[in-house]
Parts: structure tokens; sequence; C-alpha cells
């Protein structure tokens, strides 16, 4: 099913909670919205999903407009589709009861064997007979993709699926989303988490405070990031806040007191800088290399995050984060107290006006 | 403190076994406040529903009315039930008052806002969330409904709970519509306080008693039902 939401606008109790979010879901795919908290991402997923009305805009499924449709045509329509909630919302009494009572909201037989894979899928099968208020947050959760899975839907809807969610069952929910969406199903997943939007993703959509402000591919996205917010989201990231200098064709960051080549073409003034940590290289000394910017600083701290490793350099007034890999460490066997030349190409510097 | 346990040893004596009296004055109590906590619930639950559902201009005017209607005195409620049903008012054709018809209709007006605002404020959320999960399962609207009747049902039990206690120890309204009238509108309430006021405290101390059971049953109940 092909659904496309039109200038959609939510207002409730005084609030703008979307403005104009216009989005275009082809069937197939996996679809991540994501932003901040509080931009507005289960506002929209519930719209999307029929569950809520949007107060401007309307929504389109397969070219039919929602708006106006008969209660018989609109409960067809959320047939087609799943729903995961943040929070789990279940059935009140057992695992088994919950698979049950779907089947029968949508009017169809009961069949065990059906069941038992959908609840194998997850890792419940063992718990089918427990009431639902013994379960672990993660076991509620992957209790509600067991339902969504028994449906069939043709489009699954999940919000924010796997956040406060222990390891396994985010992998569990993860490994099975990736599943639906090879076996040809669309998915519209929400997140703040830019792991799971690059590993899941297709196609990208950032919303912040009720808009969206970027989409494309997570690469695209995560490579040119339209603002400083998304910049913010697409890893950790050093900020600089500084005076952008012109002299010239050349475009300088002037920053605590360090001058830091840039590729801008931004006016001269106030402006917000990003910095990649595995944008910087770490030597002991400086290297011939056509990267323009050549920082001296001494290190502060080593953390060893697991796939890299973290290394937190002063240079003057600025604090900056490089991430190397472990072997690199080792090899230039840095501690804190040393000193480290630091050399970055002045384009990895992306410029960001300020408000 | 001896002048008190005599009272008891009667009041006891008086229930084991019960009087034919003192079960008509017990089963009509029950069947008064029952029935107008019945249709006081028919008629507020749906409220408390759709108050808790749906956004709508007037909706903050409307549960501050119910606000209000909990803070009027039953002895206000009683007064205007009397001038409905005496027999120039506007219900007298029905011939209501002194009949357990009358007391029916005060209890259930007095039950009425409390259980509107108990359902909704014990279904605020839950009502909505209901909704969102019955819809996203595939429901109709009326299956939407009996799915939050069923997922909030313990909110509904338990409001009406409060609805009964309320009206089941109610005296001075029910005494004014209903009389008192011996094996007429004679209830449990009204009963005590006559009786007390003649002096046969041993029959008053009985009914207290059956007060307190019918209470901690209804209770027992709703333990029940918010286990289950």
């Amino acid at each position: 099913m092909r659904i496309e939401a039109q200038g959609i606008g939510k207002k409730a109790g005084g609030h703008i909670l979307l403005r104009g979010v216009t989005l275009d879901f082809p069937a197939g795919g996996v679809s991540v919205i994501i932003g901040p908290n509080g931009a507005g991402k289960t506002t929209l997923l519930k719209i999307l999903g029929m569950l809520d009305k949007p107060s401007a805009g309307r929504m389109i499924y397969d070219g039919r407009p929602a708006h106006g449709l008969p209660a018989r045509d609109k409960t067809a329509l959320r047939r087609r589709m799943g729903f995961i909630f943040q929070h789990p919302l279940l059935l009140n009494g057992t695992v088994l009861g919950n698979m049950r009572h779907a089947l029968s909201l949508r009017k169809r037989p009961f069949e065990a064997e059906r069941v038992e894979e959908a609840l194998g899928a997850v890792g419940l099968a063992g718990k089918k007979d427990l009431d639902v208020r013994v379960l672990s947050g993660g076991e509620k959760q992957r209790l509600q993709l067991a339902r969504a899975l028994l449906l069939e839907p043709e489009v699954l809807l999940a919000d924010e699926p796997t956040s406060n969610l222990d390891p396994l069952s985010a992998r569990t929910i993860e490994d099975q989303l990736a599943a639906l969406a090879r076996a040809g199903r669309t998915i519209i997943l929400t997140t703040h988490n830019i792991i799971q939007a690059r590993l899941l993703g297709s196609r990208l959509f950032f919303l912040d405070n009720g808009e969206i402000v970027q989409s494309g591919t997570p690469g695209q996205v995560l490579q040119n990031p339209a603002t400083l917010d998304v910049a913010h989201f697409a890893s950790i990231t050093n900020v600089l806040n500084g005076q952008l200098v012109r002299t010239g064709e050349d475009a300088s960051l002037e920053v605590g007191g360090a001058m830091i080549h840039v590729v801008s073409a931004l006016a001269p003034g106030p402006v917000a800088a990003v910095l990649r940590p595995e944008d910087i290289l770490l030597s002991r000394e400086p290297f011939h290399s056509s990267a323009r910017n050549v920082l001296t600083g001494r290190v502060e701290a080593v953390s060893d995050l697991g796939m890299f490793v973290l290394v937190q350099i002063r240079c003057g007034e600025m604090s900056l984060r490089a991430a190397i890999t472990r072997s690199s460490l080792q090899e230039l066997g840095l501690r804190p107290g040393e000193t480290v030349v630091l050399t970055f190409k002045a384009s990895a510097v992306l410029v960001f006006p300020v408000d | 403190m001896g002048y008190f346990l005599e009272g008891l040893r009667q009041a006891l004596k008086l229930l084991f076994p019960p009087s034919r009296e003192l079960l008509e004055i017990v089963g009509l109590s029950l069947l008064v406040s029952g029935s107008a906590t019945a249709l006081a619930a028919v008629f507020a639950a749906p409220l408390g529903l759709f108050l808790a559902l749906v956004e709508f201009r007037g909706r903050r005017f409307l549960i501050g009315l119910l606000q209000t209607a909990m803070a009027v005195p039953a002895v206000l409620i009683g007064l205007v039930v009397y001038i409905l049903v005496s027999r120039r008012g506007l219900l007298g054709f029905l011939g209501l008052l002194f009949t357990p018809g009358a007391m029916i209709l005060a209890q259930a007006l007095l039950a009425f806002p409390l259980i509107a605002a108990l359902t909704l404020a014990a279904l605020k959320d839950k009502a909505r969330d209901g909704r969102d999960l019955a819809y996203a399962l595939g429901a109709s609207r009326g299956r939407m409904l009996l799915t939050i009747l069923r997922q909030g049902r313990f909110a509904f039990l338990a409001a009406m709970v409060a609805g009964f206690s309320r009206v089941l120890g109610e005296t001075g309204m029910t005494l004014m519509v209903g009389g008192n009238i011996k094996g007429a509108t004679r209830v449990m309430t009204t009963a005590i306080s006559l009786e007390t006021m003649k002096g046969n405290f041993e029959i008053g101390l009985a009914l207290g008693l059956v007060l307190l059971v019918v209470a901690l049953l209804v209770n027992v109940v709703l333990q029940w039902g918010q286990g289950k």
C-alpha cells in the first residue's frame, strides 16, 4: 500500500505538533523518521496509521483520500496496517489471549500453528500462558511485534520499538523488522537511534519541531546534514562555536584564539561548526598532507568504546574528540598529558549559521 | 462501655436469626441503592467514557459542571426531587412521593455526577490507549468500545462501587422523599436514625453491623475484580 501525507498539520491543546508535513511512502522498503524527543514523531506515525486525525492537510492511501470515508472503509484500511506502540499496549489477559483477541478483532480464524510460529519468531513460545502483567518490558514489546506479525499487515508502523529495551530484545525486533522488509512489506519506523536508522533504513526523514527538515537515503542525510540538529544526530561530534572570517577566497573559523580553515559560502559572522571525530587524524609528529588544518594539542583522556577509541584533546581553549582504532592507539602509545598533532581537511568542518 | 457491649449483644441476638422486618429493611436498602446505582451508571459511565475519549468545545466546562454537581448537598437534591414528585410537581402524576421510586430517583441523581467523574478520572489515559490499541488491531467502532470496556472494567466497577457506597449510606435525603414508612420505604439508614431517636440502640447497632458487612462485601468484590 502506498501512503501519502500532504501538508499534514496537527494542533492539540493550543500547541502546534506538526506543520505542513508532506511525505510519500511507496510500497516496500524501510522508511525511518528520526528526530529528537518532542519532534512530533509519535503524532505523525499515529496519523499515518489512521489512529489520529490531522488538523490540516490530507492522508491518501493507494490514491484515495482517507478524509470522509465511511467508517467501514476506514476500518478496512486500518486492517491492512499494523502498529507497534512505543509503550507496549496489550490487552488484559494472557500472551495467547492477546494473539487470539487480535485475530478475532480482524474477524480472522484462530490457527494455533501460526500463533506458535509468530510467538516463536520473537522468542516467546514458552510464555504463551503467562499473564501479560508479569512480562518484562522487552517481552511486552516482543509480544506487540508477534501480534503484528500474526496479522500480516502490508504496512507496519513501529514507534520507537526498541527504546528502553535490553540489547537482546532490541536485536530480536530489529532482525524481525529487517526480515519483514526483505519479504516485501512496507515498514515505517520512528527512532532516535542513528545506528538503527543506518542499519534498517532505506529512506530517512529528519523531523524536527513538527517539520521535515531533511530527507534522503541515510548516507545522504548523514554525510551532508542540512542543519546543526541533524548533524548532532549524525554521530558523536565536535561542535565549535566561533566567528567566520573571510580573506579573499578563503574562509576560516576563529574559535578560542585558533584559526581553522573551512569551506563555506556563508557571510562572515557568528557560526557553529561540526567536526566528526573520525575525520581527525592523530600523529606524534606533523606529516606531509593535503589537509590544511594542523593543530597541536594535549591528550586529556582516552576512552575505549569497543568499536573505536575516543581521545579527548585540548587545543588551547578548544576541546576536541578524535576517534581512532585500537591498533592506532597502541602504535601511537598515547597517554593523558602527552602532546599530539591533529590533522583534518578544511572540508571536514561543516559550518552552519546560528540563529 | 458495658452499656455498649450489652447493646451489641442484643444486636447480635436480633441478627441471629434475623427478624422478618429486619430482612425487609436490609432487602429494600439493597434494592433501592442497587437500582439507583444501576440507573445512574447507565447514563454516567458512558458520559465519563465520552468525556475521556472525545475532545470538543465545552468539554472542560462540562467536567467543571460535574465536579460542582458532586458538591451539591444531598438534602438539596432531596428538596428538588420532593418538589418534582409531590402532587403538584412536574412528575406528580406518577405518584412517587414516599415510595421506593422517589428514593431511587433521588439516590440516582446523587450518584450520577460521582460515577461520571470517577469513570472519567480512572479512564482518562486508559480509554485513549484502548481506542488506539483496538483501532490498530482493526476493530470496528463497536468492538473498539467493547475493548475499552474490557480493558477498563475495573475502573467502571470502582466508580460504581463508590456510587453505591455513597447512596447506601445516605440518610437525610432518603428520609425526605421516602418518609421512612414501616414496611414500605424504611431502609437501613433511616431505620437507624429513627430507632436511635427512640432509644432502641440495639436495632440501630444491628443494622449498623449489616451496613458494615455490606460495605466489606462490596470491597471484597472490588479487590477480587482488581486481582482478576
